[in-house]
């Protein structure tokens, strides 16, 4: 791959970092109510909010000293401290939450895309066919619902109802200390959650790689494939998904941060100890640092997805070299 | 390969060349068939809830070392006659009638798992637009030696090997052999779909519009290499374009076919020096001629017909000079004509001794019927 | 078309427009899919409830005026259950579908106008211009709305003030319509712009007679009617996202208890221990219908874009070509 593509690709990632960082200062040290919004909680008096301006140099004018600060301590992981958690610094809160998230999420991800690529080839290539007539009604769906509506129904029929699996949480609290039943017992609980995303995610990729398929199907180096008499599957496996999947590597890191936010509502329906826990408890108490921190965490993960996204696309794809 | 190659000279006998092929015939053929025979093959495509009749009633056959070139306008049939050989055609599509013997064993009545079995081991294709019929992401010679591998039961390694030797032979230099398709130029993608055509050693090659997208320079040496080919390994060919030019240099003979049906057929130089079917008199009156006059370009009027309602009768007649009032009411019935010509228009009738259909091969070497 | 006709586009645009839309032909065609069909019916439906939610029920029910027992699975009095405050979970469910639909449409109006906008200026003046207006597309492309809104929301709140009511819409709803509007148009502009950017090419047969006219008269006379068409389908299917997210933050706590929406319906069940506690008639009336919604908007949308459309390059064709 071109080192050209490379180097522009990064950069474009770069700029739309510093974009959000630009954007996060607007918000918090411009807009106005700032920067007292920054440093507001409830039961606070304007004097101890004076003071605290005073220490954190929210008094001195905005440019360049503001800024310079701003993006300087971001830069080097001072993102302030979390006032619903005690003056815990924001990084400490936002890694301790980190970890769920990820798990859920990056599982999610494996088995959706093993599933939905799966279903939407075999959908797109018999099309009209049974599997692409119930795959697609109920990926349609599946793609119509927010993530905690796919959810809640779980919780009601599995675990209230059923009471196959826990209603809520990670993991037991008082659970017995040795690592397999403590790995059965966070299996039990992420199962439900787990199912959940991977749902929501397989709706969206069952369709897009339908569609893919479909247009790969009438290209004319699948009529040279189907006339050297190769087996059907052959066809479809080493002809035409290597093209289908091309655009959907793209639509794969794209969708990362719709993955994101449908997590975050998950984690509020399962209560999983989790960055989308997180962010709503940082909504409902207004505390502004913790906010950005996690802002900033999923903004940059998903400008980071989406270029490497770029790069696996490019060394997937032979043609691309400029 | 293994075969030598025969000095230009030597014509080779419809047996010689069956005799020298690589692997035995698929086991339901009949050693004493001819090669191809097409019998009123139908074609028609859905559309909504009517059929459109793009092939409709073409016969032709073809011997074993023979070049048969198939002429005409674009829509005309020739590519949908092309593929209905393998049954490859698009999903609407339908072979509606007649029959394709391929040493005497129907394939129109093959299902599509056994026409696999055929399928490039007997007969092969070269597209045209090699930039499109070749698989973007996957190396040229590894294209090639998938067939190799898969319908020959060679090892990987043979294949591959065999693979870059048929590049050789074809003119791509060895060490370009790993390349993708689009790091190939437009003459060299042509030259790897006929290595890739050629991969099985097939009874039969089609070639459709191979050198159509081609400039001159680089058309004269595909055409060069076709020859070449052809001669050395006793290839049977059938190609496809519209190009009269292409036809004349490379075909032994013709077959014109205008609105899905078979205007005329016949050895090349009758063909192209006494034309008979009104069709191919235009058709062959309308190519720019270096040496007559060039003010004008002698045009054919009209459009063709729209082939969902085409009309009774001669599909020609709206347009031909000649029409006659039974040519808009009556199909005309073909004739054969002494000099190996087939010919289907009211000008030429059949008289009471005259035959229609059967074999086109027998037609072409018996001496009978009248000419006009 | 070359000569007189091709002299008059706006004109002719026009009236096929116009001919398309009043012929029985497009009636017939658009009805005699399956999924406009459907579609069509469901939001009529809404539509109507929407609009006059009297028909179904009282007035929105409080605390104060609840008449039912607490969380009580259906009976006789309360044919969809009570919520815990002994509310009526009809009643509810009809009154938030006003507030649903009405922020889904304003929301939709301010993505479709500044995306349509963007995209035909940005398509037609190209250059510089061009440059920019996409690189910031691509900034609001990369970030999900969710994930925006995450700061976006109560920071533009705590501007304005919760309280506030602008227009009888109080500021919570209005505040999730601007960041939904603000952050939706990317989509939308790009496509249109695509659009513009072909039709550019054809209008330099028409240069001839627009010499003469600014380009603010061509955009408005020459461009956006052939655009039109695209923008119809966009806006259905844009609708359809933007009740989608609507639901996504009203849930994880954007949305106004005081003038619910399904989202806010839902969110109080979270709350209220809902999936928990297996109570499915909490759950199930305000999560069918945003189902349902969405659904249909997407399947009215495709079946719009299919017929106005039939070559377009808008992506994301989430149902099947006929």
């Amino acid at each position: 791959m071109n080192g050209r593509y490379l180097l522009r690709k990064v950069t474009q990632a770069i700029v739309t970092i510093v974009a959000i960082v630009l954007l996060m200062f607007l918000l918090f040290r411009i807009m106005p109510g700032s920067p007292d919004r920054a440093v507001k909680r409830p039961n606070i008096t304007i004097e101890q909010v004076q003071a605290l301006k005073a220490q954190l140099g929210l008094d001195k004018p905005l440019v360049p000293d503001q800024l310079v600060t701003y993006v300087r301590s971001t830069l080097s992981g001072d993102l302030g401290y979390s006032f619903k958690f005690r003056g815990q610094p924001v990084t400490e809160v936002v890694a301790d939450a980190i970890g769920p998230t990820v798990l859920l999420i990056g599982l999610g991800e494996l088995i959706a895309i093993v599933v939905g690529l799966a279903l939407g080839s075999l959908s797109g290539w018999r099309r009209g066919g049974l599997v692409d007539r119930v795959g697609n009604g109920v990926s349609l769906i599946l793609y119509s619902m927010p993530y905690f509506v796919i959810g809640m129904p779980m919780i009601i029929i599995f675990a209230a109802g059923l009471h196959w699996f826990p209603t809520s949480g990670m993991t037991t609290s008082g659970g017995s200390s040795d690592a397999v039943s403590q790995l059965v017992d966070l299996g039990s609980h992420l199962v439900l959650p787990l199912v959940a995303v991977s749902l929501g995610l397989i709706g969206g990729y069952s369709i897009l790689m339908r569609s893919s398929i479909l247009e790969t199907r009438a290209e004319d180096y699948i009529t040279t494939a189907r006339a050297k008499g190769l087996p059907d599957r052959r066809v479809l496996w080493t002809h035409a998904f290597p093209n289908a999947l091309l655009p959907m590597v793209t639509w794969i890191a794209i969708s990362l941060g719709y993955v994101i936010a449908g997590a975050i509502t998950l984690e509020v329906v399962f209560n999983w100890p989790g960055i989308g826990t997180l962010t709503v408890e940082a909504l409902d108490s207004r505390d502004y640092p913790l906010l950005q921190g996690i802002f900033l965490l999923i903004a940059v993960s998903v400008v980071v997805a989406n270029l490497i996204a770029d790069l696996v696309y490019g060394l997937l794809d032979p043609r691309v070299h400029a | 390969m293994t075969e030598q190659p025969i000095p230009a000279m030597l014509p080779l006998s419809p047996a010689d060349i069956r005799g020298r092929r690589q692997w035995p015939l698929p086991k339901l053929a009949d050693p004493n068939a001819p090669l191809l025979e097409v019998r009123d093959l139908k074609t028609h495509f859905r559309l909504g809830r009517a059929w459109v009749r793009a092939v409709d009633g073409v016969s032709f056959g073809l011997a074993d070392g023979e070049a048969l070139g198939i002429a005409g306008e674009s829509a005309c049939g020739k590519t949908t006659t092309a593929l209905s050989l393998v049954q490859l055609l698009p999903g609407n599509g339908k072979i509606r009638g007649g029959s394709v013997e391929l040493f005497g064993i129907d394939l129109v009545q093959k299902s599509e798992r056994a026409m696999q079995r055929y399928r490039w081991r007997e007969i092969s294709m070269v597209f045209q637009g090699a930039m499109n019929a070749l698989n973007p992401v996957i190396r040229v010679r590894d294209q090639i030696a998938e067939p190799i591998q898969y319908r020959l039961d060679q090892p990987e390694a043979a294949a591959r090997q065999r693979a870059i030797d048929l590049l050789d032979m074809v003119g791509i230099p060895r060490k370009r052999a790993d390349a993708y398709p689009h790091e190939l130029s437009g003459g060299m993608r042509q030259r790897a779909m006929i290595a890739m055509a050629l991969a099985c050693d097939p009874a039969i090659v089609i070639g459709d519009e191979p050198t159509t997208a081609l400039d001159v320079m680089v058309q004269a040496q595909i055409l060069d290499l076709l020859e070449r080919l052809r001669r050395d390994l006793g290839l049977s060919l059938i190609l496809i374009t519209h190009d009269l030019s292409v036809l004349a240099e490379t075909c032994d003979r013709v077959l014109v076919m205008y609105a899905g049906r078979v205007a005329e057929e016949g050895p090349v130089r009758r063909i192209f020096t006494a034309p008979r079917h009104p069709y191919t008199r235009k058709l062959v009156g309308s190519f720019p001629n270096l040496h007559t006059d060039r003010r004008s370009l002698a045009v054919i009027q009209g459009q063709p017909p729209d082939l969902l309602t085409p009309p009774p009768g001669c599909r020609f007649a709206p347009r031909c000079d000649f029409a006659m009032p039974v040519c808009t009411e009556v199909v005309p019935p073909e004739v054969r004509f002494s000099d190996g010509v087939r010919v289907a228009c009211h000008l030429f009738p059949t008289s009471d001794i005259a035959t229609v259909g059967g074999s086109t091969l027998e037609g072409s070497t018996l001496g009978d019927m009248t000419q006009r | 078309m070359t000569g007189p006709a091709a002299a008059q586009p706006t004109t002719a645009a026009v009236r096929r427009l116009a001919a398309v839309r009043r012929s029985a032909g497009f009636a017939t065609r658009f009805l005699g899919r399956t999924d406009g069909l459907v579609g069509v019916i469901i939001l009529g439906f809404f539509a109507f409830i929407a609009a006059f939610p009297g028909i179904f029920v009282g007035p929105l029910e409080d605390v104060t005026t609840a008449t039912g027992l607490p969380l009580h699975a259906p009976y006789a009095a309360h044919v969809f259950g009570t919520d815990e405050l002994g509310r009526d979970i009809l009643n509810l469910t009809v009154h938030a579908a006003r507030i649903s639909m009405t922020i889904g449409l304003m929301a939709t109006i301010i993505t479709i106008v500044v995306g349509a906008v963007v995209g035909i200026v940005s398509g037609y003046v190209g250059g510089v211009l061009d440059t920019i207006l996409m690189r910031i597309a691509d900034f609001f492309l990369v970030l999900p709305t969710v994930v925006l809104a995450l700061i976006l929301a109560p920071v533009i709140l705590d501007v304005i003030g919760a309280g506030a009511e602008f227009g009888g819409i109080r500021a919570t709803l209005l505040v999730i319509v601007v960041v939904i509007g603000l952050t939706s148009w990317a989509t939308t502009a790009r496509i249109i712009r695509s659009q513009v950017l072909s039709l550019k090419e054809r209008m330099f047969v028409d240069r001839a007679r627009v010499i003469g006219s600014g380009p603010g008269r061509i955009m408005r006379r020459h461009i956006l009617p052939n655009v039109v068409n695209l923008i119809v389908a966009q806006a259905v299917l844009t609708f359809a996202g933007a009740v989608f997210t609507e639901t996504t933050l009203s849930f994880i706590g954007l949305g106004d208890p005081v003038a619910p929406s399904w989202g806010q319906v839902l969110n109080t069940a979270q709350a209220a221990g809902a999936p928990g506690l297996g109570a499915w008639w909490y759950i199930a009336p305000p999560a069918v219908c945003v189902v349902l919604v969405v659904l249909s908007f997407t399947l009215v949308g495709n079946a719009l874009d299919d017929i106005l459309n039939p070559k377009s390059a808008s992506r994301l064709r989430v149902v099947d070509e006929p």
